[in-house]
């Protein structure tokens, strides 16, 4: 049998497994946030607030070569936060504003922008007219994409999910939403770690060559399988919190401690925010 | 009979759709005293401890607990369970189920924080847990990052900053290393030093001796069928057998194979 047709066979096996993995790669491994890095070192809710204001700022202003220059600095950042240029810009550079590439493609052309041609050229027939005003807006609102996502992606990389769960108490939500989200998180890992077991134990019955249809019944039964471990655990854990004295209203540890350099840190970015709109106003 | 914290009368307790559980259980539990709960599977130990936590109830029979009756309407009181919480901690069998926070620090915090503790008295009693547990290397990680042992001591700490009076304890040895049981074993015998009850469901029948003064044996039927001290329990070897508590071991001497049961 052809690897080609083995592959098409346990495509389902592979798909799932492959989404558990970067599940657990990228949202459960806190690798780089328990890094000695700069922005590691400060407080979640100051630097939550900072990289707010970044956003707000990279959305707002209308040059691609100022949204740019926010860009190098957050590249500057993830350098100092000893995250690997690699990885940030596979991250940050590679599918999202690709993607978004893709979206803007249209409005390249004269068709849909009108304006001061800049090229053209002739294709299976067709005339196609790239403008000035069509090419402005893709490239600010591909550096724009590029900008937000590195922002969101590098404060992410350099905050442990816990520390940023507990940001949105500061921010007014409610404590129970907090300590839901924050257990869904908890045992996310537990259950994608259960799922890749089970294939795992299928597998070292049934090898690794399954009908495709039986792979789909595997699937139905690990699906039906995991939904009742998941209940009689939730009823469990649930037990468990109230043995601790659990009564229905959460009392969590308010765990955050700002210092100068924090404060200094919120100053800087306004500042830096301040000084983008201004420099946008004047351009 | 002042000393009394728990007393069962003819427990029967049944699972929703399941047989039953619990067949008719009575049993005294002094202040102080170290009990080990025996039985092969699926002979109640782990239901008679959530029984004692308060966490289910008696479909039929009573189980008082420091003197009063322990119902579900007594547990909807927010006092009432707050004060019956902080006598008395369960330490699950599986330590994913009782570590449900996203840090190790905020996993210890949270039975102190829920019953009322002030902040501060839980930050200082983070750090003499962790002390006494050895885990303060471990307080900003997050459970699913730790081995089997470490969650088992943080489930401990978990419980051991209530401080309550009694300790309820599931299988705590099961799938550990030598040197991890040794630590829960000191653990547990030095918290009976300190006065606190000791009730610890458990299959190894190695650490009854020191972790108990009383052993109960729950049997096939769901009810208590023995209730003595270490020594005789162990010596019973014929009970030990007919009851599925006898580790056999196989080995080869000499190229031929050998089979003798192993008792400490």
């Amino acid at each position: 049998m052809s690897n080609a047709l083995n592959k098409k066979r346990n495509f389902i096996e592979r798909s799932i497994l492959s989404a558990l993995a970067f599940l657990k790669d990228a949202t459960l491994s806190e690798e780089y946030a328990n890094r000695k890095g700069f922005l590691q070192s400060l407080d979640p809710r100051l630097k939550t607030v900072s990289f707010l204001a970044f956003l707000v700022t990279a959305i707002s202003l209308k040059s691609a070569v100022l949204i740019g220059s926010l860009y190098g600095f957050c590249f500057i950042l993830a350098i100092f936060s000893r995250i690997p240029v690699r990885h940030f810009l596979i991250r940050t550079l590679l599918f999202i504003p690709l993607f978004s590439l893709f979206m803007v493609l249209p409005t390249l052309f004269s068709i849909v922008t009108p304006g001061e041609p800049v090229c053209s050229f002739h294709v299976l027939g067709l005339n196609g007219i790239i403008t000035r005003p069509g090419l402005d807006g893709a490239v600010l609102f591909v550096v724009r994409i590029a900008t937000s996502v590195s922002l969101v992606v590098l404060l992410s990389l350099t905050t442990r999910h816990s520390e940023l769960l507990k940001v949105l108490r500061v921010l007014g939500v409610p404590q129970l939403f907090v300590l839901t989200v924050s257990m869904c998180f908890r045992y996310l890992y537990l259950f994608a770690t259960m799922v890749e077991n089970i294939f795992t134990a299928i597998k070292s019955r049934v090898g690794v060559v399954s009908h495709h249809r039986h792979g789909q019944n595997v699937v139905a039964w690990n699906l039906a399988n995991t939904w009742n471990r998941t209940t009689q655990m939730s009823e469990e854990v649930y037990m468990a919190m109230l043995s601790r004295g659990y009564t229905g209203e959460p009392r969590l540890l308010k765990v955050f401690h700002a210092t100068l350099k924090d404060w200094v840190w919120l100053c800087c970015a306004v500042i830096i925010c301040a000084g983008l709109f201004y420099r946008g106003q004047i351009l | 009979m002042s000393d009394i914290i728990f007393e069962l009368q003819d427990v029967h307790y049944s699972y929703p759709g399941k047989f039953p559980a619990l067949c008719g259980v009575d049993m005294t539990i002094r202040s102080g005293e170290k009990i080990a709960v025996i039985g092969a599977n699926g002979t109640g130990k782990s239901t008679l401890l959530q029984l004692l936590d308060g966490l289910i109830f008696p479909h039929h029979g009573q189980v008082r607990a420091f003197g009063e009756l322990l119902r579900e309407n007594s547990q909807v009181d927010e006092n009432a369970a707050h004060r019956f919480r902080r006598r008395v901690g369960l330490v699950f069998q599986n330590a994913d189920i009782q570590l449900f926070c996203p840090s190790v620090r905020e996993d210890i915090a949270f039975g102190p924080l829920q019953l009322g503790v002030a902040e501060e008295e839980v930050r200082r009693r983070i750090l003499e847990v962790a002390q006494v547990l050895d885990i303060r290397h471990l307080l900003e990680r997050v459970p699913h990052q730790l081995s089997i042992g470490e969650k088992r001591r943080v489930a401990i700490a978990s419980v051991l900053a209530i401080d309550p009076d009694v300790y309820l304890f599931d299988e705590p040895t099961a799938g550990l290393d030598p040197l991890t049981v040794r630590h829960i074993i000191d653990f547990i015998v030095n918290a009976n030093q300190r006065g606190k009850t000791i009730i610890t469901a458990t299959h190894d029948l190695h650490i009854i001796g020191e972790i108990a003064d009383m052993v109960y044996v729950f049997g096939q039927n769901k009810r208590i069928i023995m209730g003595e001290p270490p020594d005789s329990v162990l010596n019973d070897r014929s009970f030990l057998e007919i009851n599925n508590l006898v580790h056999i071991h196989r080995h080869h001497h000499d190229g031929r194979e050998h089979v003798h049961q192993h008792l400490p």
